[in-house]
């Protein structure tokens, strides 16, 4: 029988756990922290300035335009929810199948997914040309007659999905770390860090009804989450499918669509990852290169399901006989943006067949290449589906081209700073990794009769 | 405030009389002891409160609280109010013609270089808001050009100058009209007076100039900046008649134009249009259109055949059809000139093409038109004479040409009196110069030197409406008013007579130039015209004593001359007893001296250089009169798609040789000056010409027009009493950098797409269906009812000459915006109706046709269902409608549509500078910023003929409610009307078999449907209609 490899290393014990974890929260950030808080925090006040100046002048300073009229905004979108995807997979999916080596990395992956769909749940609202009446694409009770929404929409949908989506997994990640909040409070020294983890932690004293509790509202969620991984990027790629463009009406685009995010959602897991073990190196011992390898098992199983759609697309437009679809998909490939297509196939199919490599797939400075090269893969895959559909559809005369501006590059550069500067924040206030989960798989792999 | 002071002063009184006893009444003892005590309970006696008991205790008392709060919240409320802060008055003596919310209609008329326009002047609370064509008119008959639209534009212009100015060193000062008035009779005092102005079609004004004359000893000389001079002189030459004839389309079976674009800028090409596309309706016979040309031009794209030939290669194809018909052929009378045949001798060796249509020619002798014509050419006496030759040959003088019962009136500048002036100013002969409706320093091209000449003259006295290139130079700037700021007749055709009616007060302290001159000369002491105290009195008087009484008691002439003027008001246009428009003329002896003449001087003439360059002139900018509208500046030239610059067009053949992209700087010269231009590469153009279209690059005429491309009359040369605007040998080269054209299309060719559908004669009149790929569709639900009205809307490919009149008609009704040229590089345009233009077959040598796109108003719009907030959304008349004030601007409507159709304000495109904003139409919504736009199908017009219909208590007649587009378009292409009406026009038109939609296979079923677009040729070059190979089923 083979012995199971341990999730933990270092031989630790339980208090080791708690003060490596706790560590984090309870000191004060280093230099090197405050640089790059620095840097994101700058990076995010360009980015409001942006989208100040866009909100003021109006979106004609993108690149957008007729026939594209979806441009940076949408494909930055699509390119954050479908980050998101990966940490609610984690925490939720590995949850249910009892996968135990995700409780390492689990929390920092919701957390991403949380910043991520927040960061993206903008863009649709700052990409209307009037931003201030966005809140009518709600349905609420109104004094217009009352006037609703038109839930034939595939935009519609949308908001309810991502609304769905951010409010479930705001909810998920906040229960899990109620007991993590109880031990900072339990461990903090000052009023105010009482006060504050006291009321974050929601009077939890970890009696046996409170872990009951827990337990089965934990659970209930997980399985609340789990379909949302599927549906979610499902309706965003309705706002494709539904429409009769050719290149954005076919049927694959919904499991294209999850199983891109979940590959996108890994890739930016990864980079997150390496990243957090760079910084803090007592992480290293939870969140080890089985973890990494995992991951980089799935970032290779999912860019070859991305690859196959791909090839798939073209079968189909071939198939179909429609000259318009067969033009839309020879133009993607060989068109005016050919190079937006071929980057898109070389990042997301070609580059991850390096972790077929064992010795690759355990190498921090390959997988973080590879998670880069799969990040901007990822955000050409929107940028070719929602652009080169676009600019070339059914009437030659209204051809057109995209061209990025200041502001669109703004935008998307501008965004991670948003992502990142909450990213940060959030590894020095919260338990980057979940105390409570991680100390009962602490016994794998160093227990003999583990399996009788 | 006074009352409440005296009552204060009241009750200080009473106070100081409260003494002891002093009250005359009292209650109590206490009361009439005045005892302290009691008047303190009396005064409180009724002020306290139950929650305020002491009167020192601070804070607010609970009633005292509820009264402020109320008075706070009636004062907030009455905040929200939206009475203005200024002060309004309303109509207290309202005009009784003027109701607010409803327009008024003026007739009136518009001359637009020598292109004359009825017009109907439609007023919005006395301001002119958009012109429409006067269907009676015989010169338009209800078509109007994009360039008539865009006069209205011109009216608001925020560049006119608003007074008269006098140059002081290089300042211009304003200055009083009454003193300038004195100041210029007393320089006109000093004689030696010449007048340059344009054309004159009115009597009325030409009798006014003689009086002047008369005054002042003046000479009047004539010149426009479209010069067709060479048409008069050559019927003068040949005929003994100096003429502009009017040339009968309408009755010609086979039209051969020789570089002349009948359709887009030759002689009153909206007239033409009409002509042309009443013998393209395919219920009678149809004609032929055989063009050559070097450049591509709209006729040239709408020709049955065409042929590329050099500008300087006409001669020979002229001369050459002559020598088939008449040496060859031995056809007509003149095979038996010797004299005539002699000097054909050298054009013995035409090619087969030639050939083909000298038999095609002959075959339709007196029912054909030849025409020559370019820039050039219609200053070119010799070309004139002998294209008149040919058609005298063919028998079309008097029949296809009307010289003689009505032809057009104008066209009486020529170059030779500028040469006049020229050589008058030399020898210091003039001393005042007055220049009016032409601007002489931007249309004279630079060889002539004009400028120079202007320096020479002591003052002068410039009319326009801005300190331009030629009030620059001037002494006076004595601003005329707007045409539609003023008075005014014009004879467009013999007989033929249009009043032009002021429309709103002049705007500025301008004065009209007829006005201008009674002054002058009145105050010279012409007693003639010291009777009338304005041009208006002038005029009726004029109009009394000529039109009036010749034609007593015919038409509106049947009573008093006041009727005569009313009913003159309402009509627009008079036409008087004698005047024959339809019937034949006879021919006219030729002079074939003349044609000797001519063919030996054609013959010397020869070009040196490596390329022939045509200067040509553009629908939208034409001489650049216009040019700093910005309608016109965004107006894409209907074939090359391009707008907000001029660029030098060049073949397939010269790029591929050159190694040339488009938008790359070339440097074209043409003996010593060059200019720097962008390049346009032109398929279908003769691989030996390059082509600069004439009227960019002004330097002085406004905000708009200053900057935009190069003044390509700079490369005009001057020689043997002409302008050299075409056959000018010049070199290219390529010089550093490019630029982006602002081209409004974005791909040129239909992909084998089904999009046009094209087909011959003969293949029309066996299937008329041809060439139509017809899907299978079929849907799960059941067709849309629709119970009232079903608007929908028919354009006719076949008549669509691709004039793109209709796009600034559209954008005149809709107050649709201009973005400028960087915006349109950037796929920004607006229109809301825009001419597509393809290509088929070779590049070398393509066809082309034109198709009008605007909202199909699909019934399964894929936009309405795409809305995330139904903002847009379907009526019950089958309208897409649009609803502004809901949009948020998500544009998922505009990528979901597959016509590509709808418009987004990227900007605020709201504030233009006053007094543009003028110019806007009441009746349809500005879009605020963020917010999509698209065609309505003129819904305010449908809903104002709806009420009209509904207050008059009728039905709804077919023909009520014309849109923008259709009502503009002078070849009647577009019927808009009542799909539930089976004898509607619409209806009719859709029930035709060569009827199709647009993507039909996507099965939005549109409610603007296409009919085929009909040939008459053997083959069409390239695929035609739907590539059926492919294509879903």
């Amino acid at each position: 029988m083979i012995k199971r490899a341990p999730l933990i290393l270092g031989n630790k014990s339980l208090k080791d756990i708690t003060d490596d974890i706790c560590e984090m929260v309870e000191t004060p950030p280093n230099g090197k922290f405050l640089a790059l808080l620095g840097v994101s925090k700058l990076l995010f006040l360009f980015y409001i300035f942006i989208m100040g100046a866009i909100v003021w002048y109006g979106m004609g300073l993108m690149g957008v335009n007729s026939p594209v009229g979806w441009g940076t905004d949408i494909v930055t979108f699509v390119f954050w929810i479908g980050i998101g995807h990966a940490g609610t997979l984690i925490s939720a999916v590995l949850f249910l199948f009892r996968q135990k080596w995700r409780t390492s990395i689990a929390r920092t992956a919701e957390a991403m997914t949380v910043f991520a769909v927040m960061t993206a749940g903008l863009f649709p609202l700052l990409h209307t040309g009037r931003p201030w009446i966005s809140y009518w694409l709600f349905p609420y009770p109104n004094q217009r007659g009352p006037l609703w929404v038109n839930f034939r929409s595939p935009l519609l949908w949308d908001v309810f999905a991502v609304s769905t989506y951010a409010t479930v997994s705001i909810v998920f990640w906040y229960i899990g770390l109620v007991p993590d909040l109880a031990t900072v409070r339990d461990r903090a020294k000052n009023k105010i860090r009482k006060a504050v983890y006291g009321a974050l932690s929601l009077g939890w004293r970890g009696t046996a009804r409170h872990w009951n509790h827990y337990e089965m509202v934990y659970m209930l969620l997980a399985g609340l989450a789990t379909p949302l991984v599927l549906s979610v990027h499902s309706i965003v790629s309705f706002d494709f499918a539904v429409a009769n463009l050719p290149g954005w009406h076919t049927t694959i685009f919904p499991p294209y669509f999850v199983a891109g995010a979940i590959f996108s959602g890994f890739g930016m897991v990864v980079t997150l990852m390496v990243i957090i073990r760079e910084a803090v190196p007592k992480f290293k011992d939870y969140i080890t290169m089985d973890h990494m390898e995992n991951m980089n098992k799935i970032i290779l199983t999912t860019g070859m399901l991305v690859g196959y759609a791909y090839g798939s697309e073209f079968f189909i437009a071939w198939y179909s006989g429609s000259k318009y679809e067969v033009f839309a998909f020879t133009n993607r490939a060989f068109g005016p943006y050919w190079w937006a297509y071929w980057t898109m196939v070389t990042c997301n199919v070609v580059i991850p067949q390096v972790f077929w490599f064992k010795a690759v797939r355990r190498s921090i400075p390959a997988m973080f290449v590879v998670s880069i090269f799969v990040n901007i893969g990822m955000w050409f895959e929107r940028f070719v589906i929602t652009v080169t559909s676009l600019h070339r559809d059914f009437l030659p005369s209204s051809w057109g081209m995209f061209h990025f501006t200041f502001y669109d590059l703004g935008a998307i550069f501008g965004s991670f700073g948003m992502f990142f500067t909450f990213f940060l924040i959030y590894t020095r206030v919260l338990p980057a990794i979940s105390i409570a989960e991680v100390k009962p798989v602490l016994h794998v792999g160093y227990e003999e009769d583990d399996h009788e | 405030m006074e009352r409440i002071d005296q009552t204060q002063k009241d009750s200080n009184k009473m106070s100081t009389q409260d003494e002891v006893g002093s009250n005359k009444y009292w209650l109590s003892l206490e009361q009439w002891r005045n005892d302290p005590e009691f008047k303190k309970a009396a005064e409180d006696e009724f002020m306290t409160s139950p929650l305020s008991e002491d009167k020192n205790q601070g804070g607010w008392a609970r009633r005292e609280f509820l009264k402020l709060m109320g008075a706070s919240m009636a004062l907030t409320t009455f905040g929200c109010i939206r009475r203005p802060v200024q002060k309004i008055i309303p109509y207290v003596n309202r005009p009784e013609e003027i109701i607010p919310g409803f327009a008024n209609y003026y007739s009136s008329s518009f001359v637009d270089g020598n292109e004359g326009f009825g017009l109907v002047v439609k007023t919005r609370e006395g301001r002119p808001i958009k012109v429409e064509g006067l269907a009676n008119h015989p010169a338009n008959q209800g078509g109007l050009s994009a360039r008539a639209h865009a006069h209205v534009l011109n009216l608001y212009d925020p560049d006119r100058a608003t007074g008269p100015m006098v140059k002081k060193g290089n300042d211009f000062i304003e200055k009083k009209w009454d003193v300038l008035d004195d100041e210029i009779v007393a320089q006109l005092r000093k004689g030696k007076v010449a007048v340059l102005k344009s054309s004159s079609l009115s009597d009325t004004e030409d009798s006014l100039m003689d009086q002047f004359s008369k005054t002042f000893g003046a000479q009047i000389y004539s010149y426009d900046g479209a010069d067709y001079s060479g048409i008069t002189e050559a019927q003068q030459a040949a005929y003994g008649n100096k003429v502009m004839p009017r040339y009968r389309l309408e009755d010609a079976d086979y039209i051969l134009s020789l570089g002349a674009d009948i359709l887009g800028t030759y002689i009153t090409p909206t007239d033409y249009n009409r002509q042309y596309a009443v013998r393209r309706k395919l219920n009678q016979s149809m004609n032929k259109l055989v063009v050559f040309e070097g450049l591509l031009s709209l006729t040239g794209s709408n020709a049955d055949e065409r042929h590329q030939v050099r500008p300087s290669e006409y001669k020979n194809v002229l001369l050459g059809l002559l020598h088939e018909i008449i040496v060859v052929g031995g056809n007509s009378s003149y095979a038996r000139d010797e004299k005539v045949k002699k000097s054909l001798e050298a054009y013995a060796n035409s090619s087969d093409t030639v050939k083909a249509v000298a038999h095609e020619l002959w075959a339709n002798k007196g029912k054909s038109l030849v025409l020559v014509g370019g820039v050039h050419a219609a200053q070119d006496k010799n070309l004139q004479i002998v294209a008149q030759f040919l058609n005298e040959v063919l028998g079309n003088d008097g029949k296809t040409i009307d010289a003689k019962n009505a032809p057009l009136k104008g066209f009486t500048g020529s170059v030779s009196q500028l040469a006049a002036l020229k050589t008058k100013i030399e020898n210091d002969n003039v001393t005042t110069l007055i220049i009016h409706g032409i601007n002489p320093a931007y249309s004279v091209p630079k060889s002539f030197n004009f400028v120079d000449l202007l320096s020479k003259v002591e003052s002068v006295i410039y009319t326009g409406d801005r300190v331009d290139e030629t009030g620059a130079l001037s002494s006076v700037l004595a601003p005329a008013n707007h045409a539609m700021e003023d008075w005014g007749d014009a004879e467009l055709i013999s007989g033929v007579h249009s009043i032009q009616q002021p429309t709103i007060r002049p705007l500025y302290d301008t004065r009209g130039f007829q006005d201008s001159i009674l002054t002058w000369a009145t105050k010279a002491g012409n007693g003639e015209l010291s009777n009338y105290s304005t041009w208006y009195e002038y005029l009726r008087a004029y109009w009394q004593n000529h039109q009036y009484a010749k034609n007593r008691g015919f038409g509106i002439a049947k009573g008093d001359f006041e009727e005569f003027w009313q009913g003159l008001l309402q009509e627009g246009v008079f036409v008087t007893s004698k005047t024959n428009l339809k019937s034949t003329s006879g021919s006219r002896a030729f002079n074939t001296t003349a044609l000797t003449t001519a063919v030996s001087d054609l013959s010397s003439e020869s070009i040196s250089g490596s390329y022939e360059l045509e200067l040509y002139h553009t629908s939208g900018l034409r001489e650049g009169t216009l040019a700093n509208v910005s309608w016109l500046q965004e107006f894409p030239d209907p074939v090359t798609k391009i707008c907000w610059d001029n660029y030098v067009t060049v073949s397939m053949k010269t790029a591929h040789d050159m190694h040339l992209e488009e938008g790359d700087f070339m440097k074209v010269t043409v003996g010593g000056e060059s200019l720097t231009v962008p390049v346009h590469i032109q398929p279908g153009q003769e691989p030996h010409v390059l082509g600069l279209a004439l009227g960019y690059g002004r330097t002085k005429a406004g905000k708009v027009a200053n900057g935009v491309g190069v003044k390509a009359s700079d490369l005009a040369t001057f020689s043997n009493g002409k302008f050299n605007f075409a056959g000018l040998g010049a070199e290219l080269a390529q010089v550093e950098g490019s630029t982006k054209l602002a081209n409004m299309q974005g791909h040129h060719s239909m992909e084998g797409r089904q999009i046009v559908v094209e087909a011959t004669l003969d293949q029309f009149k066996e299937n008329p269906a041809a060439n139509i790929h017809k899907h299978k569709i079929f849907s799960m639900w059941s067709e849309h009812k629709y119970a009232g009205h079903k608007w929908g809307m028919a354009i006719d490919l076949n008549s669509c000459t691709g004039c793109a009149a209709c796009m600034i008609a559209c954008q005149a009704e809709n107050n649709i915006t201009v973005v400028g040229k960087q915006y349109v590089t950037e796929g920004r345009i607006m229109h809301w109706i825009r001419l597509d233009r393809y290509y088929t077959g070779s590049p070398n040598d393509p066809g082309v046709v034109h198709m009008p796109v605007n909202c199909q108003h699909c019934e399964n719009a894929p936009c309405e269902s795409v809305c995330p907030v139904a903002a847009t959304t379907h009526d019950d008349e089958g309208l897409n409608d649009m609803t502004y004030n809901r949009c948020v601007g998500t544009r998922y409507c505009a990528n979901n549509c597959p016509y590509k159709v709808r418009r987004f304000n990227w900007f605020d495109y709201t504030g233009v500078e006053k007094p543009l904003n003028m110019a806007y139409n009441p009746e349809v919504t500005v879009r605020a910023r963020g917010v999509m736009e698209k065609c309505t199908l003129c819904n305010n017009r449908i809903k104002q003929e709806k009420h009209l219909a509904t207050n008059e208590g009728r039905i709804l007649k077919d023909g009520d409610i014309q849109t923008a587009c259709e009502q503009s378009c002078p070849t009647k292409a577009i019927t808009f009307g009542d799909m539930n009406d089976k004898n509607s026009r619409v209806s009719i038109a859709k029930a035709e078999k060569r009827n199709y939609k647009l993507l039909e296979e996507l099965n939005a079923v549109p409610s603007v449907s296409y009919l085929t677009k009909v040939r008459n040729t053997k083959n069409l070059k390239g695929h035609s209609g739907a590539d059926h190979g492919q294509g879903g089923h």
